[in-house]
């Protein structure tokens, strides 16, 4: 692959692996010990709101097969409103129009691989977050880079903390391919299909009556985290040990190093969590339903686990639980059978209908799967919707950004070149926001660029030099 | 950096389509490494030097000495650790292991600890230790006396699947003197237990599966104990076990491992193991995800039935000492209410029955399950049965698809499908379908897409099921599915694949070239006159790939 893959040059963070509790928040869950546990490693070290230099969340969502070119975004560029977006239905984004001022749609990017050389989907995958080309093929596909997320969090998150990873599909085939470590190629993370368990995480965290504080500190809940540290000092000490043996090997020393690197102490301290970190808005019916025996059902619950995901997330950033997180939506070759209208007739997974000929292989130009697929578009752009919503509701527009884009061009094709992208919110006003810009076909580097410097601002304003393509720098039509 | 040759995955679909997956994939079987023209000639003779160059032996075992337990062996490692009375399912909330990247998901490339599973395992370890020690009555259960050494040692003897060092103990010890400091009305024996029990069970050595020894250097008796209860019963091991492993020349030994490794194979746990193991080899998990369009036979309760009769049919040749022949030949299959009439027999009242599915079915990959899933609707797939084939029973390097295909064509009127297909792929010269894939695919078209037997297709005309295929010991023709099952069995490479997936699920890492004489050892047992998995098994515990240290490093 000829140059190795940059990363960005001087970010901060040498992690302390501590993570501290907001009290006010940790009383919250004072209550929910039993299955609020979970949530106490990763309570925030401080206040997000209350801090000098207010952090940047962000959010990059990857989803499958490609859209309807020509039935996606507006015909041409410019401004964008939300009477401008009502007036084109026949345009999938028309469904976003509520949200025009905040969004910011992007033509004219491709990945640095920008044609199939084998399987596209799997290709593209490993193209979406990383700007780096793709190495194997198939279900051996695997990136040459780190991806965006995993240069983020390190930089942003208390202790260093991984990323938020999560999923919606079967995971049948090509699944998780769009978040890689960093430090070596082919070092594809994995992700959580189960809303319920980032549920859990951050049921203990929130209250349905916004941020107003209780006095009391439940004695176990608290005894928890107080004897953390003597746990912690017992399994590190073992790893120690572990890790002084001349019999392992680097590459176990190096597990050991992960592991043990993994391992965060917890404090308490005050603080004062946003308004927004609550339930509320929250679809604790659905969520609760997940608790046991979850297990994801091929045709129709894809939407649904999506819209979940994202009202998480956004709980998450309002909470400040953790700054940084991808969502993968759909297999590389989803098998979802949608019940669009004119899917009925059909009755063809997405991968098919997005081949326009039911076959997983060949390309057919059936205008009844054209149809189907630009309608999975407006469905898929629904659930983006809500998502959108929940996290405008938290009064994210001006704190984060949400990234949307697809893991190809569109579905005969598998075209790399051209790949839509989305963008909500205004990274703590660092991002353009109403526009339809042309990136100038740009490899998806330059992308990356502009928003990780948008994502770690509060943490540095080195220059980034992220992946691969043509081109350096940001893109200066994104910039606010 | 890791480099895998394709899975079944590529060529097939949760819609069992007709084509491979991924881009515009058309001749996805190319062959690598000199391929067809590598075969030794004989029969029945494992082949020799040429090996690699015809069995995928591609992979990037690191030969990790500490490989965490996979979630599965977790829960049961601590339901009896701390004899919990049900499962406690809060595995369900760990972390999964990255899907399709090994064959297998208990390798040890995927069974690490990172922040997210490590969370996990803090808040479990946290959620057990109180449900435990909530009373003195639920602690008795765990441990009967009141004596902190005596608990100590006792559940950390478990726990580390060794005794522990008088170091550790002392340190149990005194996490243990910090529970009177714990508020709360449990006794103070309780409270110390709750700090010791999560301690346990975040310590490495419970989460990790170690061999610590010098490289090439036998396992402790200690460390066979658990890599075989944790392999085959999939638990850790319980007092018993870990009694009889203390001191040399017990399970240290060929002698002694084997004999332990063929007790444990009697149990019921060593089913359920192997059941999951087959599960993975066949992508038993894809008969959930099956739909078929206009195909009046086709029931969506169909598919949980063809998942059981494969459970069936694998349990059977798994428990009453079968192996890899019996799976290619045996005309002997289960069938169920939905499964039965498809075979053209009545449905059994309740449940499923065994029966003797007739000489045209030999072998599991004639039965229904295998050729409904490679099915297309209502029409044979014999590009994804034939990919299947090579991939999964006879371990061939399959190249990846390429770009650029013309759409499936329509079958004409007096065109058979096998007329279709040749044609579709005609273009591919003979390095691909025409010499590996398609051949083997052919010989099922006597099956159509709901694994329903024909004579003749398209109205009316004959089915042509003849093929030939270039096997590690040459080249064989068969003229039907049955014959080629024959001849599958009869030659090695079939042997030698099943073999190689084994080992790689038994020791849990990617099966390499320098594994070959291995491979080839284990492939001979299979091929013995009564060749049984349970006897591949054994010989696999006796090699010194599974008993010594980085067992396999070349």
């Amino acid at each position: 692959m000829g140059t190795p893959p940059k990363t960005v040059v001087p970010i901060i963070a040498s992690p302390t692996r501590r993570v501290t509790i907001n009290r006010r928040a940790f009383l919250r869950g004072a209550g929910t010990v039993a299955i609020g546990l979970p949530f106490l490693e990763g309570l925030p070290e401080r206040s997000a709101w209350a801090a000098d230099s207010p952090p940047v969340f962000s959010m990059f969502i990857v989803a499958a097969c490609g859209v309807v070119g020509n039935k996606f975004f507006p015909s041409a560029t410019g401004p964008l409103t939300t009477a401008g977006l009502m007036a084109m239905p026949d345009k999938a984004v028309s469904v976003l129009a509520p949200h025009a001022p905040n969004l910011l749609f992007i033509k004219g990017i491709n990945f640095p691989l920008t044609g199939p050389t084998g399987c596209g989907h799997a290709q593209g995958l490993c193209q979406s977050l990383t700007a780096a080309p793709p190495a194997g093929n198939g279900g051996s596909a695997y990136s040459t880079g780190v991806s965006a997320d995993m240069v983020i969090a390190p930089a942003v998150n208390a202790g260093a903390a991984d990323p938020l990873t999560l999923y919606a599909g079967s995971k049948a085939y090509i699944a998780e391919r769009i978040s890689f470590k960093a430090g070596g190629a082919g070092q594809v993370r994995a992700a959580d299909l189960n809303p319920y368990n980032l549920y859990t995480k951050l049921t203990g965290l929130t209250t349905t009556t916004g941020a107003g504080g209780g006095t009391t500190v439940d004695p176990v809940a608290m005894e928890l985290v107080t004897t953390r540290k003597s746990v912690n000092d017992l399994v590190r000490a073992e790893l120690n040990s572990l890790m002084g043996m001349s019999a392992l090997s680097s590459a176990d020393k190096q597990r050991l190093k992960q592991h043990f690197d993994g391992i965060r102490d917890t404090e308490i301290t005050m603080g004062t969590m946003a308004a927004s970190c609550t339930k509320d808005g929250l679809s604790t019916t659905q969520l609760d339903a997940l608790r046991t025996g979850f297990a994801f059902k091929a045709n129709g619950m894809i939407e649904d686990v999506v819209k979940l995901h994202l009202e998480l997330v956004a709980l998450a950033f309002a909470c400040n639980f953790n700054r940084v997180a991808t969502l993968q939506w759909g297999d590389g070759t989803d098998g979802t059978k949608y019940s669009v209208p004119s899917n009925a007739s059909l009755g063809w997974p997405f991968h098919h209908l997005s081949h326009r000929v039911d076959s997983d292989a060949s390309v057919g130009s059936n205008p009844t799967a054209e149809q189907a697929h630009a309608e999975i578009d407006v469905l898929r752009m629904q659930s983006l919707l809500h998502g959108l919503d929940a996290f405008q509701a938290r009064g994210l527009q001006d704190k984060s950004f949400v990234m949307w884009t697809n893991h190809i061009a569109d579905g005969p094709s598998h075209s790399m070149r051209n790949v839509p992208h989305i963008i909500w919110g205004n990274g703590g006003g660092y991002l353009k926001q109403g526009l339809y810009l042309d990136a100038g076909n740009v490899t998806n580097n330059k992308l990356f660029n502009t928003l990780i410097t948008a994502a770690i601002r509060d943490k540095s304003s080195a220059p980034v030099s992220f992946g691969m393509g043509t081109g350096t720098g940001t893109i200066a039509g994104m910039l606010a | 950096m890791r480099v895998q040759t394709l899975s079944l995955g590529l060529y097939v679909s949760v819609s069992v389509s007709l084509l491979g997956m991924g881009t515009l994939a058309g001749c996805y079987g190319r062959i690598e490494n000199g391929g067809l023209n590598g075969g030794a000639g004989g029969n029945s003779q494992l082949p020799g030097a040429n090996l690699p160059a015809r069995l995928n032996l591609e992979g990037s075992p690191q030969y990790y000495r500490l490989v965490r337990l996979t979630n599965a062996q977790w829960a049961r490692a601590v339901q009896d650790l701390l004899k919990l009375s049900s499962p406690s399912g809060l595995e369900k909330g760990f972390q999964g292991p990255v899907v399709g990247t090994t064959d297998f998901t208990n390798n040890e490339l995927l069974l690490d600890v990172n922040q997210e599973s490590w969370s996990g395992f803090q808040s479990s370890a946290e959620t057990l230790a109180a449900q435990v020690t909530a009373t003195d009555a639920a602690l008795a259960q765990v441990y009967g006396g009141t004596d902190a050494a005596g608990f100590i040692s006792t559940l950390g003897r478990r726990a580390y699947r060794r005794p522990l060092t008088p170091a550790e103990q002392a340190t149990y010890l005194t996490l243990f003197n910090q529970g009177p400091s714990l508020t709360g009305t449990r006794s103070v024996f309780a409270k110390g237990a709750s700090l010791v029990i999560r301690a346990m069970l975040q310590s490495p050595h419970f989460l990790y599966r170690a061999e610590l020894g010098p490289a090439g250097a036998p396992l402790s008796g200690y460390e066979v104990a658990a890599k075989l209860s944790l392999w085959l019963r999939g638990t850790i091991p319980d007092d018993g076990l870990l009694d009889s492993a203390a001191g040399p020349g017990k399970l240290d030994t060929a002698d002694g491992a084997a004999a332990l490794a063929t007790a444990m194979l009697g149990e019921p746990t060593a089913t359920t193991v192997m059941q999951r193991f087959h599960d993975e080899l066949l992508h038993f998990d894809r008969y959930a995800q099956i739909s078929k369009i206009n195909v009046p036979s086709y029931d969506p309760a169909l598919n949980t039935e063809l998942e059981d009769v494969s459970h069936l049919f694998f349990d059977k040749i798994f428990t009453q000492g079968l192996g890899v022949r019996e799976i290619l030949t045996t005309t002997s299959g289960f069938a169920g209410a939905r499964t039965a009439p498809l075979y053209g027999m009545s449905a059994p009242a309740t449940g499923y029955v065994e029966r003797d599915l007739g000489s045209q079915r030999v072998g599991y990959f004639s039965q229904i399950p295998f050729l409904t899933l490679h099915g297309f609707n209502a029409d044979p797939d014999p590009i994804h049965r034939g990919v299947s084939m090579n991939l999964d029973m006879l371990c061939a390097k399959l190249g990846p698809p390429v770009a650029t295909i013309p759409p499936i064509p329509p079958t004409m009127p007096g065109q058979t499908n096998r007329q279709r297909i040749d044609t579709l792929t005609s273009t591919c010269g003979n390095q691909c379908h025409n010499q590996m894939i398609n051949p083997l695919g052919f010989a099922f078209e006597h099956f159509d897409g709901m694994g329903q037997y024909r004579d003749t297709e398209n109205g009316g005309l004959p089915i042509d099921s003849s093929g030939s295929y270039v096997f590690m010991n040459g080249a064989k023709t068969f003229t039907n599915a049955a014959g080629l099952m024959r001849a599958m069995a009869d030659d090695p490479q079939a042997h030698l694949c099943y073999a190689k997936k084994l080992a790689s699920y038994g020791l849990q890492r990617d099966i390499v070239v320098s594994d070959q004489a291995l491979v080839q050892t284990l492939a001979a047992t299979s091929m013995a006159a009564n060749g049984s998995v349970k006897q591949v098994i054994v010989q696999l515990v006796r090699s010194d790939a599974f008993r010594t240290h980085a067992g396999g490093v070349k």
